[in-house]
């Protein structure tokens, strides 16, 4: 049995172990949000590079999360696609060619696997950060990164939902065949009320808790500010050549010949 | 001595449902503390709101009356700079968290006085001294005991040092030892020159407050008391069980790699109010959950042999809540219900005049006692375990709650229940203290409320009135 543990509303119980945690021994921890962010992003506009092209970035990709020990949490994110992936290989197999099976099956691979690295060495205060330098206001910079925080929360709240409404016996995961379709559908009422009612709840708390700290002020000054260090520059101008070579490349065999 | 907070025939109705807080009037000084106490729907926690200004700024009711905060009406005055006057400080911790570590919660309110980042660092740095919270610096304000979380909350708030704290219940989710620890630290605020307004039910913690001033607020009238001959209830719609021995061999739980319960045996019988208590997090609710087979475990849980059936009644009640109106929720989904037992548990539960209202619009301490009903509706066969039954409620409501307890331990059922609330706990017929490895006292509430060991052992204190009781 998979198991919450904000079964508590004060959620003193420790966190478990299968949830997005950063991956503090990273040395992409050091980096900037913005430097990470420009590399995922990098990352998610390769798709449009031809196949082997595609497949060298993959590769210099795979490198830099290797030496980010983070290639695990990529391959996991990918892992968890593994049968889209599948029917979809197959499908353009079948119907278009090796060929396009290929470079659309990397393209989603790559995709799944690119945010990875930002995710998971960056917090949301310092995700915030990257947006306000992109001229996001505070006020939905600081939102953006409260539910990019709270996700692992509604995980939570959903799971005790689904186990206090099946402890009362009003919900039970059972298929009960077509017939009963539309009784099934509604069941499915006990989960979303009660989702609804906690989220709203938890919402309107953190709204009230913002404002009592003044969070509506003119005069809010920033503690931190964002500074790009050594590895920044390092990383950026390595993204840069890359980039360059690879929009400038006429191919492997166009070099040897 | 003139005021800092003026409130003048200040009254309140929400737009849902039309009532809020009675007409009420309050000055309160610098460097003084003030109790608002009153019963569950007296409108407490409405009053902080309209002291803080989060009303009528946040909220669309209708307000009568005038607020002043320093001079300032709040009606007219924005809202950041009413907050920078009144802190306001909320009963559920961790709802008030904005951020992932301590410090970045801590910085959030300073950022927004527009502090210089030295000034910044150097309250910072004072606040997670004040109130202990160095080593938990770079931790998820999640990953904190509800104390912990209560006390950080304090420390981002008074960090912006408003001259008037206001706080909405702040102990009703921490135990015995985190409420006297903050209590502490609201007298020695009160002792510094900030004006301290607290709304709280759990009153006798605050009283060691020097010079607490106490305000008491009245509700409309109470829901009568149902009569002890209604309690008892007829034996069809109460009927009585044969005895029978719950047996807990070498129950082991681990979450998320940690073990939360190891190798705990006990039993119980029939008939008892059993009432664990214990700090945060020591693992109350899981044992609970392991008797109502919720939880994966090792070990053995039967009753004379077989698989109990218990019932379960969760902290929060919104987890469960979902139907049009009180009664389809009660009755939901059971073929050919006992309509005598659906009266009986109603008029016990002070919920008979409820009966086609929409839950959603009941109050925090009738939505429990509506999932209480839902769980004893369905009659599980050996009784009931109840998580944190007294939590935000009143005296009252936890007399009815006791004796609802008693009455069904009376007709030969296991009520267990956890609580932190220790003048409920000694009203049961059996008191256990869960510790880290386990129980370390077992016993009528008498006898071991009486010994000390125990309670020093698991770290909690026993509040003076609890043993004198």
């Amino acid at each position: 049995m998979r198991r919450g543990n904000s079964r508590s509303p004060s959620g003193f119980d420790s966190r478990t172990d299968d949830r997005a945690a950063l991956a503090e021994h990273s040395p992409l921890r050091g980096a900037d949000p913005r430097t990470k962010l420009a590399l995922s992003l990098c990352a998610s506009l390769a798709v449009m590079l031809p196949l082997e092209r595609l497949a060298v970035f993959m590769a210099l990709y795979a490198l830099l999360l290797l030496w980010a020990r983070l290639l695990l949490e990529a391959a996991r994110q990918v892992w968890r696609l593994k049968w889209v992936l599948i029917l979809l290989f197959i499908l353009d197999w079948v119907l278009v060619g090796l060929d396009l099976a290929t470079i659309v099956t990397l393209r989603i691979v790559l995709l799944a696997g690119a945010f990875a690295l930002f995710v998971r060495t960056t917090t949301p205060g310092e995700f915030r950060l990257a947006l306000e330098w992109l001229r996001v206001p505070h006020r939905y910079a600081f939102s953006v990164s409260l539910a990019f925080q709270s996700v692992d929360l509604l995980n939570d709240e959903w799971r005790a939902i689904r186990e206090a409404q099946r402890a009362r016996g009003a919900w039970s995961f059972e298929w009960r065949g077509w017939r009963h379709l539309v009784s099934q559908v509604r069941e499915l009422v006990a989960l979303t009320v009660p989702a609804i009612v906690l989220t709203t709840k938890r919402a309107w708390a953190l709204t009230e808790a913002a404002y009592s700290r003044g969070f509506d002020s003119p005069h809010r000054r920033p503690y931190r500010k964002l500074r790009l260090r050594r590895l920044d520059l390092v990383l950026l101008t390595a993204a840069l050549v890359i980039g360059i070579l690879l929009i400038t490349w006429r191919g492997i065999w166009g070099l040897v010949a | 001595m003139s005021s800092i907070v003026r409130a003048h025939d200040v009254a309140y109705a929400y737009l849902q449902h039309g009532y809020g807080l009675p007409t009420v009037s309050l000055d309160v000084a610098a460097g003084e503390a003030v109790l608002i106490a009153g019963p569950s729907g007296s409108g407490k926690s409405t009053l902080a709101r309209c002291l803080s200004g989060l009303i009528p700024h946040l909220y669309r009711g209708e307000l009568s009356g005038d607020v002043w905060l320093d001079d300032l009406p709040t009606s007219t005055t924005p809202l950041w700079r009413l907050a920078e006057r009144a802190g306001l400080v909320f009963q559920n911790p961790s709802a008030q968290m904005l951020t992932v570590t301590a410090e970045e919660e801590i910085v959030f309110g300073l950022e927004n006085l527009g502090l210089s980042p030295s000034v910044v660092e150097e309250r910072l740095e004072a606040a997670l001294r004040r109130f202990a919270l160095v080593r938990f610096r770079q931790r998820s304000p999640q990953t904190l005991s509800g104390g912990e979380q209560q006390k950080l909350a304090l420390a981002a708030i008074t960090a912006r040092q408003p001259p008037v704290l206001i706080l909405d219940e702040p102990l009703s989710m921490l135990d015995s030892t985190a409420s006297m620890d903050l209590v502490a630290h609201l007298a020695d605020l009160a002792r510094s020159g900030t004006a301290v307004i607290v709304c709280e039910h759990r009153a006798q913690y605050l009283r060691t407050i020097p010079e607490l001033r106490t305000v008491q607020l009245n509700g409309s009238t109470p829901t009568p008391l149902a009569p002890p001959a209604d309690i008892a209830g007829s034996s069809s719609a109460a009927p009585h069980a044969s005895p029978f021995t719950l047996t807990v061999s070498g129950l082991s739980v681990t979450l998320g790699g940690r073990p939360v319960l190891r190798d705990l045996s006990f039993s119980a019988q029939s008939g008892h109010v059993l009432a664990i208590v214990g700090r945060n997090g020591v693992g109350k609710t899981t044992l609970l959950r392991a008797l109502t087979g919720l939880e994966t475990h090792r070990g053995q849980i039967t009753v004379d042999g077989e698989r109990p059936d218990l019932g379960m009644v969760f902290q929060n009640p919104d987890l469960q809540l979902f139907n049009a109106t009180v009664r389809e929720e009660i009755l939901y989904r059971l073929e050919d219900p006992n309509l005598e037992r659906y009266a009986w548990l109603t008029a016990v539960l002070g919920l008979s005049r409820y009966d086609q209202t929409p839950p959603l619009l009941l109050s925090e301490g009738e939505k429990k006692r509506l999932a209480l009903a839902v769980t004893l509706m369905r009659a599980p066969r050996h009784g009931v375990l109840l998580d944190e039954p007294a939590l935000g409620q009143d005296a009252r409501h936890k007399e009815i709650l006791m004796r609802l307890a008693h009455t069904l331990a009376n007709t030969g059922q296991l009520v267990v229940l956890t609580t932190h609330d220790l003048s409920l706990a000694a009203q049961a017929d059996r008191l256990l203290i869960l510790g880290q490895d386990g129980f370390v006292a077992d016993g009528p509430p008498h006898d071991v409320l009486q010994h000390d060991a125990p309670w020093a052992e698991v770290g909690l204190r026993v509040p003076p009135w609890v043993v004198s009781a």
